[in-house]
């Protein structure tokens, strides 16, 4: 902000489409703003190989910022270009952030390094930034051969990550519940790899032997399990031939009503957030116990 | 707050200075202040903390430094940042620094240095106004 001076888009995107990498940056916080969104998508180009763009998920402290900046180390070693959008949570009442993931990942001497970028993700948006629908074809315009999504610490409801990537992977860890939990429906469903990870911890195997029984029942598709310690830097190599090699998931989750609901529910959310003046009496008749939590709700509903 | 974007700051160690306590601090009180903090870590050398600038597109770097290295590593800093066209990032120094050091400091374009014992408000008073002096 200090005078930084509105750029012209036009020269923005010339520089991008000439590989500017401060350009690219640029325009990623244009689209994290919401601003220019369309005249942003119509400028970038349509890639002629699109890179393939892979998720880690799971609970907060299971390791997805760790096993992340092993993967970019894999990808310097193997010439492979990356770009890492590594999601944080941003404060529903500040609307602060600390984005802590670059600590975990390793800083390299390359000449052209894994582009790292570290976004906020507001709360109701299922653990994962704004606008990634267009990050994520941005970073691939540029020419990034594999874009890594880091989600926020997510829970067992937030599906949100699965239509916007080719492959999904969820992290558990060892001792992270009985066998009961491997049942329960959500992200275990639309997982493509599951890594337990902290493989090196006593469970390990447990785990292992739960989740492959629950998820590959006879007749359902094999879904990878795969035992992975970034700590003693086990069972990378197959993880990373596992994620590039499996073949595209997102066509096949795009169609969900679930989708759309969230879609829609992204939208009011974002509504609310650009107008809630308009709100403030409903807040405070709810704050003095004058409406109900459905009848407050519902009132925002209507004014939205 | 909504169409009044979130100050985005990055906040480092350089070299060989393993005190984090400080910096945290204010990583914090940065956060509760409602900016977008990015905490890069201990032991970076300056390139990948002027790579980490461009790439989270920053508007504040603060350094914090501890270990009396300030007058060497800190022009190698505000070199990369111009020879990387990011001139318009305001570099803010926290940490152990004698007050005689201070004016080199600024004429190597750090905006300010916040010694020991700086209230939180005072940086986010500071940034405040220089981010609406555009």
């Amino acid at each position: 902000m200090r005078s930084k001076a509105v750029s012209d888009l036009a020269e923005l995107l010339s520089r991008f489409r000439n590989g500017d990498r401060l350009a690219l940056s640029r325009l990623l916080s244009l689209v994290s703003r919401g601003r220019q969104l369309e005249e942003i998508r119509a400028g970038i180009g349509i890639p002629e190989h699109p890179g393939r763009v892979i998720a880690l998920t799971g609970s907060g402290g299971v390791g997805k910022s760790t096993l992340v900046g092993r993967l970019t180390e894999l990808a310097v070693e193997r010439n492979n270009s990356m770009a890492v959008l590594a999601c944080d949570p941003e404060s529903p009442l500040t609307g602060g952030a600390l984005l802590g993931d670059r600590v975990r990942m390793t800083s390299s001497a390359e000449a052209e390094p894994p582009f790292i970028r570290s976004l906020a993700a507001a709360s109701g948006h299922q653990a994962i930034a704004e606008h990634l629908d267009l990050m994520i074809p941005l970073l691939q315009a540029y020419g990034f051969e594999t874009i890594l999504l880091e989600t926020v610490g997510a829970g067992q409801g937030d599906i949100a990550i699965r239509h916007l990537v080719d492959v999904l992977v969820l992290l558990l860890q060892p001792e992270s519940g009985d066998d009961l939990q491997w049942e329960k429906a959500g992200l275990l469903e639309v997982a493509d790899v599951i890594v337990v990870h902290k493989a090196d911890l006593p469970g390990a195997d447990n785990v292992v032997a739960q989740v492959s029984g629950e998820v590959n029942l006879a007749g359902a598709p094999e879904v990878p399990v795969l035992k992975v310690s970034a700590a003693k830097r086990e069972g990378l190599d197959e993880l990373w031939t596992t994620i590039q090699s499996l073949p595209s998931q997102k066509h096949k989750f795009r169609s969900g009503a679930v989708q759309l609901l969230q879609l829609a529910v992204e939208r009011l959310s974002d509504r609310f957030h650009h107008s809630s003046e308009k709100f403030a009496d409903v807040l405070a008749k709810w704050h003095e116990g004058e409406l109900s939590d459905t009848e407050a709700a519902d009132e925002v509903l209507r004014r939205l | 707050m909504p169409d009044q974007p979130n100050v985005r700051i990055i906040l480092a160690k350089l070299g060989l200075d393993g005190h984090d306590r400080g910096v945290k601090v204010v990583a914090r009180g940065l956060r509760d202040a409602g900016f977008h903090v990015i905490y890069a870590g201990l032991w970076q050398p300056p390139e990948s903390v002027v790579q980490a600038v461009a790439d989270e597109d920053a508007d504040w770097l603060g350094i914090s430094l501890l270990s009396g290295a300030h007058l060497t590593i800190m022009p190698r800093v505000m070199q990369l940042l111009r020879e990387n066209g990011l001139d318009r990032v305001g570099v803010i120094l926290g940490g152990i620094i004698p007050e005689a050091d201070v004016p080199k400091l600024e004429q190597m374009g750090i905006s300010r240095v916040f010694g020991p014992g700086t209230p939180i408000n005072e940086i986010v008073d500071f940034i405040r106004a220089q981010q609406s002096r555009v």
